[in-house]
């Protein structure tokens, strides 16, 4: 499979993560709040956030949640806060949200662990917390996963070089992926991969040599989507995918995110 | 008329259009937040451990290396001028080479100690410590009693040399003069870099030491080559370095001349037999006497004179 | 008559400029790599060598800088890329076949609650033996962000550094990367 940069849009300001919504909106969380582009790429509106924001997804219903060291707010499709839900023992770094069924999902660096609530903010269980042993294991400070239509989590989990799949229960099922600093189907450096996104497969960002791949839920490589396209002291470079196979990514450096779309199916 | 306001409203769309082009800046590329796990994190047990920070020589070595060269000194003058033994003076030469260079590898010496000094007299933010400062100034008083007892079996480079004299020739004496000011050069130029501003200050004495490399038991090819070479030239003239280069040396002559007490080579009644001139390697006798501030305390001149040994009567 | 006195002036001149001196006396001064400086460790560049002169252009035989490990600030990986050389093809334990140090000085233990059944899911503290690193920066470089975390620097050591009026690395040194500093902000 190859894919092409189509198009980079700019950010104002440091870009943490990146979400889409039903429509195809993009939605950045940056240091100076959240921007919505709309499906052709083009700026639609920002509005502030309490503190910098580090990661952004849009629910089903169209609220878009902001995930912050400490706290997440959550806003209607227009900007209007909706609530906060606010625990710094939970919610110490909020750097990744994804839904499943009729929880929310927060991935919290600090302490390493991905959080289950209920709608109403009422936390249920944790996902990936030293299960088993260690756990996810975060030296870059970001915790990233995605959810799949079954609600399956995939969780990435840089330390072993893996996507390890839990249920959202918090049980283990299994993992792809493993380290090799040559092969390029491996993962290479001391953590990778940082961010991952699932679609119609797991999407997965690397730093230290940025890369950005895309692999079939069995685990083999389907593409190397692009590599030298972004700076090479990237860290922690957010992605989503859209439905049409669009895939989104964060050059943290530049502030940019650049599109790369499928060219062979 | 309306042409004007036309070609402006063009201007402005194609600024405009620029501007809205124009690349987002850079983030500037820092330190992210501290991300690394911590011993709550890693759990176990596991304590995070020390980075280990070793200190330097501890103070009271450092006090001990100067009241050293003050012992040294102190048993260097009651060797030459009271006891007046030349096989207790290469006793305490050996012992002095074997401390202060081996051991100590050369550094700190008075010889560079000059430089430490005039650097601090012109910066006023160059502090130095105090141990360089007695170790500058206490050659210069005992010099100033006593003559130049530092230069007799104390200093490590007068003393690697001092080892090697074998066949050494009578420089004549005006030639001996004439190179004898080429240590006045060298510390005029000593001084000159080390009063420079500090990224161009250059320590002239520290760089071109060439005995340092035997010292360390290591260094640049042609450092060694230079020490090797002085070595052999100072098989046959007299300790080289310390006649014809040595700043400190300068240093020394000059409070050596106004010394008090000095070698003498016959207690009361010189002979005219000049043993002791030739016997002398740095040509320092002048009309039978030792003259203070080119004398380098080596005892030879009164070690070869008859009446010392008790042969002429 | 007046030799009494010109040595009399002489030693007043001396031991007026040894109190002038010991008063402004202040500690000591000694030599410290500037991390922020050194292209090993300086944030930044990428696609760099690494370079080696603090190793070749000390006086002392094995040079008196090496390579420190900020434990706290290590991510304590279980694939290192300053312990491992990650270009290197991966063994049958799935780790990279080769180690990077060329002298073997960087050691690796695993730490905190240990996962007997796989080994990728620990904890591993990496150990820089000060008696064989020769500060070549190898590690240094590959610590540096963004592939590693940075904790790994060259720094002078003190109870080998002889503490030259000029350090010779420092007239060598590109990025103008040491640097005197008091003792105590040194360590």
């Amino acid at each position: 499979m190859q894919y092409r940069h189509v198009q980079a849009i700019d950010g104002k300001g440091a870009v943490h993560g990146i979400a889409l919504d039903g429509n195809g909106q993009l939605y950045a969380a940056g240091d100076s709040g959240i921007e919505v582009f709309d499906a052709a790429g083009r700026f639609n509106r920002r509005w502030p956030t309490s503190k910098p924001a580090l990661a952004v997804a849009v629910a089903s219903d169209g609220a878009v949640y902001a995930g912050e060291a400490g706290q997440i707010e959550i806003f209607d499709g227009t900007g209007k806060p909706i609530a906060t839900w606010r625990d710094q023992k939970l919610l110490g770094r909020v750097t990744a949200i994804g839904f499943t069924g009729d929880s929310v999902l927060a991935g919290d660096a600090a302490d390493r662990a991905i959080r289950r609530f209920d709608r109403s903010g009422k936390f249920l269980n944790n996902i990936g917390k030293d299960n088993p042993v260690n756990g996810l294991l975060i030296p870059n400070g970001v915790v990233d996963f995605g959810v799949d239509a079954q609600g399956i989590v995939y969780a990435a989990n840089p330390g072993k070089h893996r996507v390890e799949r839990y249920t959202p229960g918090g049980e283990l099922l299994g993992h792809i992926g493993r380290f090799d600093g040559v092969d390029p189907a491996g993962f290479t450096g001391c953590c990778n991969p940082t961010n991952v996104a699932i679609r119609d497969g797991i999407y997965t960002t690397e730093k230290a040599g940025p890369r950005v791949k895309a692999y079939d839920f069995s685990g083999k490589l389907l593409a190397v989507i692009a590599t030298d396209l972004f700076d090479a002291n990237c860290k922690n470079m957010s992605i989503a995918v859209d439905a049409r196979g669009r895939v989104y990514v964060v050059d943290t450096v530049k502030a940019a995110i650049l599109i790369f779309e499928r060219v062979n199916a | 008329m309306s042409g004007l306001p036309q070609v402006v409203v063009r201007a402005c769309v194609v600024l405009v259009l620029l501007v809205q082009s124009a690349p987002a800046q850079a983030i500037p590329y820092q330190r992210p937040v501290d991300t690394a796990p911590q011993a709550d994190s890693i759990g176990g047990g596991y304590k995070v451990p020390a980075v280990q920070k070793p200190l330097p020589r501890d103070y009271w070595l450092q006090v001990v290396d100067v009241v050293a060269l003050a012992a040294a000194m102190g048993v260097s003058v009651w060797l030459v001028l009271r006891r007046r033994s030349r096989r207790w003076l290469t006793a305490l030469t050996i012992g002095c080479l074997a401390y202060f260079g081996f051991y100590r590898q050369g550094c700190i010496c008075p010889i560079g100690s000059l430089q430490n000094v005039v650097v601090a007299l012109a910066d006023p933010r160059y502090s130095i410590p105090m141990v360089v400062t007695a170790t500058f100034v206490l050659p210069l008083v005992v010099a100033l009693y006593f003559g130049r007892a530092f230069c007799g079996g104390v200093c490590a480079l007068g003393a690697i040399q001092e080892l090697v004299v074998l066949k050494p020739v009578q420089v004549p004496r005006r030639l001996d003069r004439a190179l004898g000011l080429l240590k006045y050069v060298y510390l005029g130029l000593a001084v000159l870099f080390a009063v420079k501003p500090a990224l161009a200050r250059d320590f002239l004495i520290c760089r071109f030491d060439p005995f340092v490399g035997f010292f360390r038991r290591t260094g640049a090819p042609h450092m060694l080559i230079l020490g090797a070479a002085f070595l052999v030239a100072g098989m046959f003239v007299g300790r080289p370095y310390c006649r014809y280069l040595c700043p400190y040396g300068g240093l020394l002559a000059w409070c050596a001349r106004l010394a008090r007490r000095g070698v003498t080579i016959t207690p009361n009644k010189e002979l005219d037999c000049g043993l002791c001139a030739e016997a002398c390697p740095y040509g320092a006798i002048e009309r039978m006497r030792a003259v203070r501030r080119n004398c380098l305390y080596c005892a030879r001149c009164y070690a070869s004179c008859p009446r010392e040994r008790g042969v002429a009567s | 008559m007046s030799e009494d006195l010109t040595r009399r002036t002489v030693l007043a001149a001396l031991a007026g400029g040894a109190v002038f001196l010991v008063k402004k006396a202040n500690g000591q001064i000694v030599w410290q790599v500037n991390a922020a400086r050194c292209i090993n460790s300086r944030l930044g560049d990428t696609g760099v060598e690494a370079c080696n002169l603090c190793t070749t252009e000390c006086v002392v035989a094995l040079s008196a800088v090496r390579a420190v490990n900020e434990y706290s600030k290590c991510g304590r990986c279980n694939i290192c890329p300053a312990y491992f050389n990650i270009s290197s093809a991966v063994n049958e334990l799935g780790q990279p076949g080769e180690k990077l140090c060329p002298r073997d000085a960087i050691a690796r233990k695993p730490i905190g609650k240990v996962d007997p059944e796989d080994p990728a899911n620990n904890f591993y503290e990496y150990i820089i033996d000060e008696e064989k690193c020769d500060g070549c920066g190898k590690c240094v470089l590959k610590c540096k962000e963004p592939l590693g975390l940075g904790s790994i620097t060259l720094r002078v050591r003190y109870d080998r550094c002889v503490n030259c009026n000029r350090c010779s690395i420092s007239r060598a040194c590109p990025q103008n990367a040491l640097m005197q500093l008091p003792i105590g902000q040194a360590l």
